[in-house]
């Protein structure tokens, strides 16, 4: 009897151990998964997967990146909500990653060094140019990046539109194989291996793409994507904003960094040369509705509402693509 | 200020300056030398070695240089007899002739050397010849931020390295 017993209680102690180490593991491929992006039961998450851009948008969607970058998750988040996924687009439960901390720095556009996947040196200077970069931070192994990929074989097909640089940043060779990275990435594809490069662009994460104004110097736009034609859409609309505010814009106090009495000055020239002169109703909204019209298409054709274009307005913009 | 560093040669590269140092992949018995390109402007993917398919792009207030090896048949030769790479240039230095491809406004300047044991040549293009005044300094900025590391260099029979 009391050998019976004994022989029990060792039983029961196995099985014990089994059960702890199955759990254990459970919660490793749980933790491993969230690492990856591709988490499951994410309080943030959508569990229904869709659409989700990021702002990679127009000019003045960097004003949400002064701030805070947590705007642009819970900006995305809504957009994920209310939007609808292309129709050839799949759903993948990718996460937006970890909220990114308002004290980042979403402006800064440095130089970005480090070597190609077959060791010679490249640096690209995205800035004090006159064109848009757009950069994407990569990654071999992750399974949305593969997409992205894919797409970069045939740069004739990615719809960018003409004059965009494309650059594609990986981690450096010291946390990337770079013989994967080189099978990956078309010949004529720039790619930079830079750790320091994440580090200095504070990505949260792969795929993240960065759209950058060389001109201006500056970030215009950062955020995630799922598949590449809604990233070129969106720098489409970026680099149409740009042409429309240096072009169209007899005022530079924004892109010239005018502040005080010449940024106001230069602010009442813009207006009075878009038919707003003082007094005007636009000037006065009496609600949101007044200022970012729920439907653009059905804009009366009153010219005092109809200068409040999509253009100029990216945030009005990305709703009505929505 | 970013820093480039492969095949033996380091750049920092001064403000608005872009880069690449390489090496061209090998074509039948060609041993290729390492090439350094260096732009204020967006260097296209493919550029030949001096800058062929880059100076079309370039504007006025524009600036390429090139940093060229050749092979280590060439250390002793009168060529290269000049030790060391020129780290001041002045705008008289520059000239609308000494463009390997003749582009109408830009100048040029090129010089043979020996550094480090290693024979180079630099080649600079200004974007207008009329601006160099202006341009020159940021030649001169990214000379003064160019080393070469001693290396020793291959020895492939039979190989011709002017490519």
């Amino acid at each position: 009897m009391v050998a019976l017993v004994i022989i029990l209680t060792v039983v029961v102690l196995l099985l014990t151990v089994l059960v702890a180490g199955l759990l254990r593991s459970h919660a490793d491929i749980l933790k491993a998964l969230h690492e990856l992006g591709v988490g499951v039961g994410d309080p943030v998450g959508d569990p229904a997967g869709g659409s989700n851009i990021g702002p990679v948008g127009g000019p003045n969607s960097d004003h949400h990146h002064d701030h805070s970058d947590g705007q642009i998750h819970r900006r995305t988040r809504e957009r994920r909500h209310s939007t609808k996924s292309a129709p050839n687009s799949t759903p993948v439960p990718f996460t937006m990653g970890p909220q990114l901390p308002g004290e980042r720095n979403a402006t800064s556009a440095p130089t970005i060094a480090g070597v190609t996947p077959s060791g010679d040196a490249l640096a690209i200077a995205v800035s004090g140019n006159d064109q848009l970069t757009l950069v994407a931070f990569l990654s071999s192994g992750c399974a949305t990046c593969a997409g992205f990929w894919e797409a970069f074989q045939t740069p004739e097909h990615l719809g960018l539109p003409d004059g965009i640089r494309l650059v594609v940043v990986t981690k450096g060779p010291e946390m990337e194989i770079a013989g994967e990275v080189q099978a990956k990435a078309h010949s004529h594809l720039q790619v930079v291996m830079s750790t320091d490069a994440w580090g200095d662009y504070e990505v949260p994460g792969s795929p993240f793409f960065v759209l950058v104004d060389g001109k201006a110097g500056r970030r215009i736009g950062e955020g995630v994507a799922n598949h590449f034609s809604q990233v070129a859409e969106l720098v489409r609309r970026a680099q149409v904003d740009t042409q429309a505010f240096s072009l169209g814009s007899r005022s530079r106090a924004f892109a010239g960094g005018l502040d005080g009495p010449e940024r106001e000055s230069a602010n009442d020239q813009e207006l009075m040369a878009a038919g707003i002169l003082p007094g005007d109703p636009s000037l006065y909204p009496a609600s949101l509705d007044d200022i970012f019209p729920s439907n653009i298409d059905n804009l009366p054709a009153d010219p005092s509402r109809a200068r409040t274009t999509p253009l100029q307005d990216p945030q009005a913009a990305q709703r009505s693509a929505g | 200020m970013a820093t480039l560093r492969a095949h033996g040669i380091e750049a920092r590269l001064p403000d608005a300056f872009e880069g690449r140092i390489f090496i061209r992949p090998r074509v039948a018995n060609e041993v290729p030398f390492p090439v350094a390109h260096f732009a204020t402007f967006a260097l296209p993917g493919q550029v030949a070695d001096f800058g062929g398919g880059a100076v079309t792009l370039m504007g006025p207030n524009d600036v390429f240089a090139v940093l060229f090896e050749y092979g280590p048949e060439s250390i002793g030769t009168r060529l290269f007899a000049r030790q060391g790479m020129p780290r001041v240039l002045s705008v008289d230095d520059f000239r609308p002739n000494l463009l390997r491809r003749g582009l109408g406004g830009q100048s040029g300047t090129q010089w043979f050397f020996t550094e480090s044991g290693r024979p180079f040549t630099f080649y600079a293009v200004l974007g207008s010849h009329v601006r160099r005044g202006a341009l020159v300094p940021h030649v001169n900025s990214l000379l003064s931020n160019l080393s070469v590391n001693p290396q020793p260099l291959s020895v492939v029979p039979g190989a011709s390295a002017w490519n």
